[in-house]
């Protein structure tokens, strides 16, 4: 499912080259779920970011169901994140002024492959799955910040993806909606099947998972 | 894709105050815009109406007619008094390029208009004229016969339909365009063969009919001068010449006004632009400042798979729809600005012999549509390269607030 090779990722700062990510090989078989574990800025987000196409590395390849991401145009990577990745961020991602529905509806409508009435309706559903069926006509501001994580996973599964990342999703939330919401993406991976990558330093959450990937500067150890 | 248009006019919504405060400022701009265009190009017609006196450089009548120069519009008033119609051909002044007579009846109980309603009653030369046809705004389509009479802009009937004066049906053949000049706008024009054929008609006063209606008599000449002559050497020849007449050239003092003005139109134009290139920048700047503060939320909309022509496209929509907006509103606020220029120019231009002439309906509208177009595209263009090149950045960039 998904193969790095010689992944790296250097910023230009003030004091220098600095090497976020350098040099990761990292292999992940479909349907598993894995956990990328590791301290505050050790390079996992940004490891994250180059797996799902929303960071260009400065080397290396990511290949997803071997398409090699970084290899395609910009509209097809566009395509590729909206149609094979469903990601989930550590903060409330969900766009303020569109309900809920409208919010888990737009990756779908963004790609224009379903019909909007179809849209819809899987939007809604997937927000009944998640315990949000009341909330339909919602604002984010309305709901728990709890919600809104749960109604970004919706949003992240739309288009049946087949890998899910999620970047510490529940950094900010109590120990109950930490565990209510962790349920949910275990459901996904195992009932589903999606292949479930999770970047944490929750080393409690970390053990579900069938793969942990330890990461320190930028390296995995 | 009206997800993304929805999403823009939320955004719009979402910051009420500074959305309010771009429209207004657009819609300053558009006013000034609009305003300016629309009497820039009215005072342009008045000027090319008023100045130019309806094609003649100067008027001649006989010596005693009488005159109203502060109009500064060379038409034939209707007077007693007459010239012979071939006066000036006989003279063969070098100096008179084209010479178009006219006879001038001012009737009354015609039956045109209402029952006091004192008409005048236009007789010219379809051939040698200049200043009657060419304000011809629409008309049959043939040429002009006997029986058929022009309508100045201030009479309505429809072409073609008939009208009787003093009991006998003419046709109408044709409607002059708005010339702001009193004859002009209320007149009723026919050729020299209609008007004779009229006088059998028309009732006699103290007991004759004007004398203007005798054949070979003219109530004066509108006249051209030739190439290169001056109004001072025309008029010498013409007094020299045709006894009996004068020349009415209109107020000198009108070419300095003339001049005034348009130094006027050249400032309004340049302040246009200058209005025009500020509210481009200010749109520009404030789009950049917008993109900036919305980079995480363009960042969001990169990941879940928005196309850079999608992004681009929502932000451009947003910024359309406000200086569009503003473009409207500013349409607006221009048509009351020249109802105050209406009580105030207008009435000065009027005082000095200019007749104001506002432009057209059809022609006011696609003004203001450019006005609203001009707006519009300020707004695309402003919004365009800082939205185009916040899209180019990498998501993650853009969520985390970078780029």
């Amino acid at each position: 499912m998904l193969a790095c090779r010689q992944l790296s990722k250097r910023y230009l700062t003030e004091r220098g080259v600095v090497a976020a990510v350098a040099g990761i090989d990292l292999d992940v078989p479909v349907g598993r779920f894995a956990a990328i574990i590791g301290r505050s800025g050790s390079g996992k987000s940004t490891l994250m970011a180059m797996i799902g196409g929303l960071s260009r590395p400065s080397a290396g390849t990511v290949a997803v169901g071997g398409t090699d991401v970084w290899g395609l145009s910009e509209n097809a990577l566009a395509a590729f994140r909206n149609e094979k990745i469903g990601y989930v961020f550590q903060f409330a991602s969900l766009l303020p002024t569109l309900r809920l529905i409208d919010n888990v509806a737009l990756p779908a409508m963004l790609g224009g492959r379903r019909a909007s009435a179809e849209t819809y309706t899987r939007a809604a559903g997937l927000l009944e799955r998640m315990g949000l069926g009341g909330y339909l006509e919602a604002y984010p501001s309305e709901i728990s910040a709890g919600e809104q994580r749960r109604a970004a996973i919706a949003r992240a599964l739309i288009n049946d993806p087949a890998l899910l990342l999620a970047d510490e999703p529940t950094s900010d939330l109590d120990e109950q909606t930490e565990i209510e919401i962790m349920d949910e993406l275990l459901a996904v991976n195992r009932e589903i099947g999606t292949t479930l990558i999770l970047v944490t330093h929750n080393l409690a959450l970390a053990e579900q998972a069938e793969q942990i990937v330890h990461i320190a500067n930028g390296a995995i150890v | 894709m009206r997800l993304l248009a929805s999403l823009a006019l939320q955004n719009l919504g979402r910051r009420r105050a500074r959305s309010l405060l771009l429209i207004a400022a657009v819609a300053i701009g558009s006013s000034v815009v609009f305003t300016g265009a629309t009497l820039m190009r009215s005072i342009d017609d008045s000027m090319a109406v008023g100045f130019t006196r309806l094609g003649a450089d100067m008027m001649v009548v006989p010596e005693g007619a009488l005159t109203n120069i502060t109009a500064a519009l060379l038409t034939v008033e209707p007077t007693d008094l007459v010239l012979d119609a071939d006066a000036l051909d006989k003279a063969h002044l070098a100096s008179v390029g084209r010479a178009a007579p006219q006879k001038v009846v001012r009737a009354e109980h015609s039956g045109v208009g209402s029952h006091h309603d004192l008409v005048d009653l236009i007789g010219f030369d379809p051939v040698r004229d200049f200043t009657v046809q060419p304000w011809l705004k629409e008309k049959l389509n043939r040429g002009l016969r006997a029986g058929d009479v022009i309508l100045g802009a201030g009479r309505d009937a429809p072409l073609g339909s008939q009208l009787l004066i003093f009991g006998k049906p003419h046709i109408v053949y044709g409607k002059l365009g708005r010339t702001g000049v009193g004859t002009h706008e209320r007149g009723v024009f026919m050729s020299f063969e209609t008007l004779a054929a009229l006088a059998g008609s028309m009732p006699q006063q103290g007991g004759a009919r004007p004398a203007v209606l005798a054949p070979g008599k003219v109530t004066g000449f509108l006249v051209e001068l030739a190439p290169g002559a001056t109004t001072l050497q025309a008029r010498f020849a013409v007094l020299s010449a045709v006894k009996g007449a004068k020349v009415v050239t209109g107020d000198s003092s009108l070419s300095g006004i003339r001049q005034g003005l348009a130094a006027l139109l050249q400032g309004i134009l340049a302040l246009m632009i200058l209005m025009f290139a500020s509210m481009a920048v200010m749109v520009s700047v404030l789009f950049s400042a917008i993109v900036t503060e919305r980079r995480g939320e363009l960042g969001l909309l990169k990941a879940i798979g928005a196309r850079r022509s999608q992004m681009v496209g929502m932000m451009v929509a947003e910024a359309v729809i406000a200086t569009g907006v503003g473009g409207v509103l500013g349409v607006t606020l221009g048509v009351l600005v020249m109802r105050l220029y209406e009580r105030s120019l207008v009435y000065y231009l009027e005082n000095i012999g200019v007749p104001f002439v506002w432009l057209d309906l059809s022609r006011t509208v696609a003004v203001a549509a450019a006005a609203i177009v001009l707006a519009s595209a300020i707004g695309a263009l402003g919004a365009l390269y800082p939205a185009w090149r916040a899209s180019g950045r990498d998501a993650y960039d853009l969520v985390r607030g970078e780029g």
